[in-house]
């Protein structure tokens, strides 16, 4: 049987990886029709650097991510001190409440924000895709954190304090350098949610203001040539970087 | 009092309940910090998704969206659309259809793996095929279905090597068709069907699967009597986890299936964007989310075998 | 060195009153224990004495300042966690400069000092390692070491040795005595175990239910407890229950014994205590000492320890007491055999409280 399951999961990984792979191999293809066998070419890397829409889509992209990770880690990391070490009525409800943005399918959240923000006049564009994004990174941000905050012993704040802290230096002293790699890896997992998003996106988008991955959709629907591969390639390398980089610091901060 | 057989101690201890100590540090002056602490994520969230889904279900009962001015009609007639529009019913039928092959093969090819990576591997290897697992999890998933076009299309890598072999062959038409769907759904979401299984395959005490082998139980019958019972809450969530968003999905099928790919998700996603029908759309929506609540519901009612600890 | 005096504290948590009107004396210098059952308020009163919590009524006094609403960390105190509460991303000697920093010390003055008290609490060459990879028992040390660096006004203990085996406990009683009579630091010393004040104790508060009920030396509590409770909490104790005649208890079953202690009226019904090693078993026919109770019984079961014997013996009233003895010659009495339980009036010790 362990040879057997060995075998079934490398089936399984070469199933996960194959594709992407290929697709990967495509960004350096030279023909445009995506023709076999290959002739090996960078120049769609290079053709990207004069691709106007993409880059401005990708700067949107980077852009929003990093709005997205400092306010969802800030606001979700008081909210998690709050829902993880104070006691009050109402703290369940409010720990539920974090669960719909992630279950709910994205289609149906992303289409009642468009039709919330068009008719408040919140409207569509940057902002609002900043303001999406920040409510679908948050419940992962407090789910993070929180966990963070349960693993520190609650007397550590006490003991500083009866040695001559006052509350807030021992929370910068104490539980702020405890609680780091888990507000670091909840930073890089929002960055990365928002990268990643394209449905709440490609509803909140605007003509001229959009991100990657709905200019990767558009293109897709309209006709393509591999300068999609190569920066579909760029965007699927950053954010497998960015997860192993959560993958490492969440494990260091489970060590403690 | 104790009983007392004149060995035990007399000993009458307090009855009353202990306070716990983490209400110890709760000072009555708090609550403006609390508050504080909670008001902006829970702003967010009010102003992005609660208002949001409420001033949805107030727009699935209206005729009109009304905008430029037009009055607000209330009906219900979006939500008889599967009554008045029958075709909705073979859509609404392909997507039930869609998320029940894909969770069916999650199942199937995921399952296995996570018991093999739980049981076949140990250590580093087992870590580093656990990172690989999940790690397509958190890229982009509109890319991962792109990359589907690149095998399945006419010229794609099968078509062109099963040409190489036998250069007669009539075009395949792989991709734009259900399977299409199928396999770019099971690639997206399989990771979710192998996370959750092996956690609770994980959570199986070693001590359990020796005792059925020293009860002489072989290893097939271990696994149908002891691990799979007790894997079964991990796939029902994986389940759940997978149904719930495919049911819901328009950018695969819209990439993946062509002219085959019309999904409650493509409907949906057309009265937003291309037909400007918000309130039936806004209705179809909530008609999936209450297919969700409803599913979830009674998942979460399964009753879940304790391991022991 | 600062008596710490507490007057009418009182505390409530929700519909619970955890402490009810509690006055106690901290004598400057000395070890006191409060001793108390889970849920006795002991660890509260121990918080508004450290500040962590502002009591809804009374007062606390440190030497002669009204700290009551002074918080924790402007009281000078020491404490000392049931969990060590060790700053885990810092080094041990960190952590015990922590508090001398915090009280404006330079690094340098603070470092010396600290490696000093790490010196006194028998440590030394640790002061680089992590708290995580210290045992048990020197973690406690190193927070007792943090504790008393900042010499404070006084020391507070929250169940400091719960967490350790019972070896390494008795190990560090000995040590902490050794401290708190090196330092002359007046001591607060929160436990549930009752061995454990009494051997490091000066003196002894028990609580119940949100009150002292007696406080003392720990012989004298042991001695003369006042309650049923503190008797029991105390030690190991048997009740016996009847009614004062002339001058003496009349038991259930008929037996008379004496106290030495004046008894109320003539009529009223008395529980009194008597401690199960203060109890010589005599066979029925001997001769007593004279003056002494002598209680027919008979043996249910024994209990062999090598050096002691416990035995469970029943009165002829039916009341279960238990009773040790000196392993002198090897016997043991088998179940049914019949008994005389002496003992001297003065170890008859009248209860303030009911009987049951």
């Amino acid at each position: 049987m362990g040879a057997l399951g060995r075998i079934w999961l490398f089936l399984v990984l070469v199933f996960l990886y194959l594709p992407i792979v290929i697709m990967a191999l495509m960004a350096f293809n030279a023909s445009p029709f995506y023709a076999l066998p290959m002739t090996f070419t960078t120049k769609w890397f290079v053709d990207l650097s004069g691709n106007a829409k993409l880059i401005a889509a990708g700067r949107n992209s980077v852009l929003i991510a990093l709005v997205t990770a400092i306010v969802a880690t800030a606001i979700g990391t008081m909210a998690a001190l709050a829902l993880h070490r104070r006691q009050f009525r109402g703290r369940t409800l409010l720990r539920v409440l974090l669960l719909p943005p992630i279950a709910i399918p994205w289609l149906i959240i992303g289409t009642a924000m468009l039709v919330f923000f068009y008719w408040t006049g919140i409207g569509r564009g940057l902002h609002a895709m900043i303001l999406g994004h920040v409510a679908l990174a948050l419940p992962y941000v407090v789910l993070v954190v929180g966990a963070g905050v349960d693993s520190l012993r609650p007397d550590l704040e006490d003991a500083a304090m009866s040695l001559g802290s006052s509350p807030s230096d021992a929370f910068f002293r104490i539980t702020m350098p405890l609680l780091a790699p888990s507000i670091i890896a909840a930073a890089l997992f929002a960055f990365a949610v928002s990268l990643d998003q394209f449905v709440v996106s490609y509803f909140l988008a605007m003509p001229g203001v959009s991100t990657l991955p709905v200019e990767i959709y558009s293109a897709i629907r309209k006709g393509f040539t591999p300068e999609i591969n190569a920066i579909s390639t760029i965007l699927l390398v950053a954010s497998m970087v960015i997860v192993l980089g959560f993958a490492r610091l969440s494990r260091i901060g489970a060590g403690r | 009092m104790p009983s007392d057989d004149g060995l035990g101690r007399a000993r009458s201890v307090a009855s009353r309940p202990r306070v716990p100590v983490a209400m110890q540090r709760q000072t009555r002056r708090d609550w403006p910090a609390t508050l504080g602490l909670l008001a902006p994520a829970y702003g967010v969230l009010l102003i992005a998704v609660f208002l949001p889904l409420a001033v949805m279900a107030f727009f699935s009962f209206l005729k009109q969206a009304p905008f430029g001015g037009r009055p607000l009609v209330f009906t219900l007639e979006h939500y008889l659309a599967f009554v008045n529009r029958p075709y909705l019913i073979d859509v609404a039928w392909r997507s039930i259809s869609l998320g029940l092959w894909t969770t069916g093969l999650s199942i199937a090819i995921g399952l296995p793996a996570a018991l093999a990576l739980a049981r076949a591997t140990r250590g580093r290897a087992r870590e580093t095929i656990f990172i690989l697992i999940i790690l397509p999890f958190w890229s982009n998933g509109l890319v991962r279905v792109f990359s589907w076009t690149m095998v399945l299309r006419d010229g794609g890598i099968i078509d062109a090597g099963l040409r190489w072999l036998l250069p007669s062959l009539p075009p395949l038409g792989l991709l734009y068709s259900f399977p299409a769907m199928v396999v770019g759904l099971v690639h997206a979401y399989l990771p979710y069907m192998i996370l959750t299984c092996y956690l609770s395959i994980l959570a199986i005490d070693d001590k359990i699967v020796e005792a059925a082998a020293s009860l002489g139980a072989r290893s097939f019958t271990i696994f149908r009597t002891i691990v799979l019972p007790l894997a079964l809450p991990g796939v029902m969530s994986g389940a759940v986890l997978i149904f719930v968003p495919v049911i819901g999905s328009f950018m695969e099928p819209r990439i993946l299936g062509g002219k085959v790919g019309v999904t409650m998700g493509t409907v949906i996603e057309d009265q937003f964007v291309q037909g400007f029908n918000w309130p039936l759309g806004s209705a179809l929506s909530f008609t999936m989310l209450a297919v969700v609540l409803v599913l979830l519901g009674a998942f979460s009612r399964v009753p879940r075998p304790r391991p022991t600890a | 060195m600062s008596a710490v005096a507490i007057d009418g504290v009182a505390q409530r948590f929700g519909a619970t009153l955890v402490l009810d009107d509690v006055s106690i004396v901290f004598e400057a210098g000395k070890l006191t224990s409060l001793l108390g059952p889970s849920g006795s308020g002991k660890t509260t009163l121990l918080r508004i004495v450290a500040g962590f919590l502002a009591p809804e009524a009374g007062s606390v006094r440190i030497g002669d300042k009204d700290v009551t609403m002074e918080p924790v960390w402007r009281r000078r105190i020491g404490f000392v966690f049931q969990s060590y509460a060790l700053f885990p991303h810092m080094s041990v000697l960190e952590n015990v400069m922590y508090g001398l920093e915090r009280r404006g010390m330079s690094r340098r003055a603070a470092g010396g000092k600290a490696g000093a008290a790490l010196d006194m609490v028998r440590l030394p060459g640790f002061a680089d390692r992590k708290p995580a990879s210290l045992s048990g028992g020197q973690q406690q040390r190193v927070a007792l070491a943090r504790a008393i660096v900042t010499k404070p006004t006084v020391l507070l203990l929250d169940e400091p040795l719960s967490a350790l085996d019972r070896r390494l406990r008795q190990e560090m009683q000995v040590e902490l005595l050794r401290i708190q009579r090196e330092s002359g630091l007046t001591t607060v010393f929160v436990t549930h175990d009752q061995e454990e004040a009494l051997a490091l104790s000066d003196r002894v508060a028990i609580l119940d239910r949100g009150r002292i009920i007696q406080s003392g030396a720990p012989a004298e509590i042991y001695e003369h407890p006042r309650t049923r409770f503190a008797a029991a909490f105390l030690g190991d104790a048997n009740f016996l229950t009847g009614t004062v005649e002339g001058g003496a208890i009349r038991l259930g079953g008929g037996a008379l014994i004496r106290a030495a202690s004046a008894l109320p009226g003539e009529g009223a019904r008395v529980t009194v205590a008597v401690r199960p090693e203060k109890i010589v078993l005599a066979s029925p026919g001997d001769a007593t000492v004279g003056g002494a109770n002598s209680l027919p019984s008979t043996v249910n079961a024994a209990i062999y320890s090598g050096a002691a014997l416990t035995y469970g013996v029943t009165t002829p009233d039916g009341t279960a007491m238990k009773v040790f003895a000196q392993n002198f010659d090897g016997r043991i009495l088998a179940a049914g055999a019949r008994v005389t339980l002496c003992w001297p009036p003065a170890q008859t010790v009248l209860l303030d409280d009911e009987g049951p």
